[in-house]
């Protein structure tokens, strides 16, 4: 058997005959446990709810009777964001935007930027879920499990015998650093193997067609940010003076990347790039439909354009002589005229925030917490970016169901008439249930370039101090 | 072989060891003694390569010990003052990890002999270091010494604290060592010990070597009135 191995072997039977280690283990793996079963729990209960909501509401759309049908586009149906599986991994931005909106015409309601309302996005974290448990008590168990590995051998004079046997510190740094991935690894395959069949297949696999890829990620991401924590306390335990020493730096250095850090980037980028009020917001844009966004045309203004055209085009004297009823037409004008206006608006919001990721970003070169925080919810598919890509699936839907009333105004009934006329069923058999597909995890990784480099550029610089450090055979006592 | 050549070590102004020259042959026992602070823990961690010496060459088969630390380790068994083991592991445990890492594999019988032959208590084999006292440890040390089968020992004042009985146990173990060839190389305070067990003996003051002769060429009393001598002037 190699040195290294010995070494491994020898470092888990220890670790498991301390008890402190041993319950801390379990603790984690319980609240592992606990996370996952309930975010499954929450998940289940979630989609179900959903499932029967959305089904009542393509109901009560297809049922709503005859009726004209801009009666029918205020009328309006629900969209709910559909739920999958792996994002009982991680929550992420799902308990801050809301499940649900409400499609109607002239008003693209709020569904992702609620918290233009009161906050940014990234301030509030803290339910209790996998991702939290990986990402922050871990490292927390590890460093427990790790801070002593050497200052203890130095402390306890076990360290001289150890080296005088010959073995290389090289086979003494990489033999604890197995242990470390093979105690760690008793706690989180399990975990993994049950987050695995939990997510596959399934209906969350019509929504997230590269469900597998994105757990194979979350597991590989998950797994170099925990090597991050095990290489850095075991090499802080090499090098610090004493055992109290290592606890204390590597302790500092979890609170500083786990809680401080996080919280100023996210206050800094939210006072950086501040977001406008929800009150506000909808005040923007009521009056630049009202009015023009260059503010030169009025709604009058630009209808009388429409009007006088469509008379020229059609070489008549009076809207009335028409071949189609122009207030369809002018239905659909105003609401593409507010297509453009919400466009703009969501627009603003929508780079805010990007600004404020893009910082978060930049913070994640030096912060590899950060890095797996954004890559989880980008893996899970609870990110801002995931959101906004559904937002404008929504929307495009709004759109595409508003078009088809004020099409079939236009079409089947007279100016003037709006009691008069009614559209029946088929019409609304004609606007297709909506369903969602996410676009693939390549795509959404494009906004998480700097995550990635930051994550792997911390790989290799652990890689590189760890050899550096196994490349030293005095033990330290110069 | 053990050899020194001019092995210095100096902590700043400090001169811990000063110009040490010796040689220790298969087979030799070479006890230094000397006060606290004489250089002979020093002249031990230098061989181990435990520390850089800041001039000379400590040698090891006639490999210098900075140049082949990993290699030289392996030709030697080491047994400080006051051995430290794992104390969650049994003695059983750290003997057999030990043991793997100098390359070597026992079976549990074979171990277990080794333990018991050093004078271990039988029943305390199976049991967790912790319950160990420093005797019992020294033990453990003295079983690992055989097990490795090196060809070159260094002790560390291993007998410091244990009582008669189980120095003399670590007796045997070094006219063991003699009859098969080893080098051994033991810090000590125990003249008599030194005068018993040893070849050659050496008194150091100072970190400088300031006598060496064979024990045969001394009697214990002129022993110590050498050693005395020195230590006085």
């Amino acid at each position: 058997m190699s040195p290294l191995v010995l070494v491994a072997k020898k470092e888990i039977k220890v670790a498991i005959r301390e008890r402190i280690v041993v319950a801390l283990g379990v603790i984690i793996t319980l609240l592992l446990a606990i996370s996952v079963y309930a975010g499954f729990l929450s998940y289940q209960q979630q989609k179900s709810v959903i499932e029967k909501t959305q089904a009542e509401k393509r109901e009560e759309w297809l049922n709503q009777g005859d009726k004209h049908p801009h009666i029918a586009a205020h009328f309006g149906t629900f969209v709910f964001k559909p739920k999958t599986a792996i994002s009982l991994f991680d929550f992420g931005l799902d308990a801050f935007t809301g499940t649900s909106i409400y499609l109607e015409a002239h008003h693209q309601h709020e569904f992702m930027f609620r918290p233009a309302q009161d906050h940014s996005t990234m301030i509030r974290f803290g339910e209790l879920s996998a991702a939290l448990v990986l990402k922050i008590l871990m490292p927390l168990l590890i460093i427990f499990l790790a801070f002593g590995c050497f200052t203890r051998e130095r402390e306890s004079g076990t360290f001289s015998l150890l080296l005088s046997q010959g073995v290389s510190m090289r086979s003494l740094v990489w033999g604890k650093i197995l242990a470390f991935c093979l105690m760690l690894s008793c706690i989180l395959l399990p975990f993994f193997l049950c987050t695995i069949l939990l997510t596959a297949g399934g209906e969350s696999s019509n929504i997230l067609h590269d469900l597998h890829i994105r757990t194979m990620l979350l597991i590989v991401s998950y797994g170099a940010y925990l090597f991050l924590f095990i290489a850095f306390a075991v090499w802080t335990s090499l090098h610090a003076v004493s055992g109290r020493n290592a606890l204390l730096t590597l302790l500092s250095v979890w609170i500083v990347l786990t809680i401080l850090m996080p919280k100023v980037v996210a206050n800094v980028s939210e006072n950086l790039y501040v977001l406008p009020s929800m009150r506000a917001f909808k005040a923007d844009i009521e009056h630049d439909k009202a009015h023009c966004l260059d503010g030169a045309s009025p709604r009058s203004a630009r209808i009388a354009r429409l009007e006088a055209e469509l008379l020229k085009e059609y070489q008549v004297d009076s809207v009335e002589e028409l071949p189609f009823n122009f207030e369809g037409v002018m239905m659909q004008a105003g609401e593409e005229y507010s297509h453009q206006v919400y466009d703009h608006h969501f627009g603003k919001i929508k780079e805010t925030f990007s600004r404020q990721n893009r910082l978060s970003s930049i913070a994640s070169l030096v912060n590899p917490y950060m890095s797996i925080q954004n890559l989880s919810m980008a893996f899970s598919g609870t990110d801002i970016y995931s959101f906004i890509h559904f937002e404008e699936v929504v929307e495009s839907y709004r759109r595409e169901m508003i078009r088809k009333m004020n099409n079939d105004m236009a079409e089947n009934s007279k100016y003037g008439e709006f009691y008069e006329y009614a559209a029946g069923s088929e019409l609304w058999h004609e606007l297709r249930d909506f369903s969602y597909r996410s676009p693939s995890i390549w795509s959404i990784l494009k906004n998480y370039t700097l995550e990635i480099i930051g994550l792997i550029a911390w790989l290799a610089l652990s890689l590189i101090f760890l050899f550096q450090s196994g490349r030293t055979t005095k033990p330290l006592y110069d | 072989m053990l050899e020194a050549i001019n092995l210095t070590k100096r902590y700043g102004n400090f001169t811990a060891l000063n110009s040490l020259n010796l040689s220790v042959n298969e087979g030799d026992i070479f006890c230094l003694l000397g006060a606290n602070g004489a250089g002979k823990s020093t002249t031990i961690n230098l061989f181990l390569n435990f520390i850089s010496p800041t001039e000379g060459t400590a040698k090891i088969n006639s490999i210098d010990v900075t140049k082949g630390p990993e290699e030289t380790k392996k030709l030697l068994s080491y047994i400080p003052e006051n051995l430290k083991l794992y104390p969650n592991l049994t003695g059983l445990e750290n003997l057999d990890f030990f043991c793997g890492l100098g390359g070597k594999k026992y079976s549990t019988n074979h171990l277990t002999e080794l333990l018991t032959e050093s004078g271990l208590q039988p029943d305390f084999i199976q049991k967790r270091v912790s319950s160990y006292s420093k005797g019992m440890r020294q033990k453990v040390g003295i079983a690992l010494a055989r097990a490795r089968e090196a060809s070159v020992l260094l002790l560390d004042e291993p007998t410091s604290g244990l009582d008669p009985k189980a120095s003399n146990e670590f007796s045997s173990l070094l006219l063991e060592m003699k009859e098969r060839g080893v080098a051994t190389l033991m810090a000590t305070h125990d003249l008599f010990r030194a005068k018993d067990t040893g070849t050659h003996i050496g008194i150091m003051k100072e970190g400088i070597l300031v006598e060496q002769f064979a024990s045969d060429d001394v009697s214990f009393r002129d022993l110590e009135s050498l050693y005395l001598k020195h230590m006085h002037n």
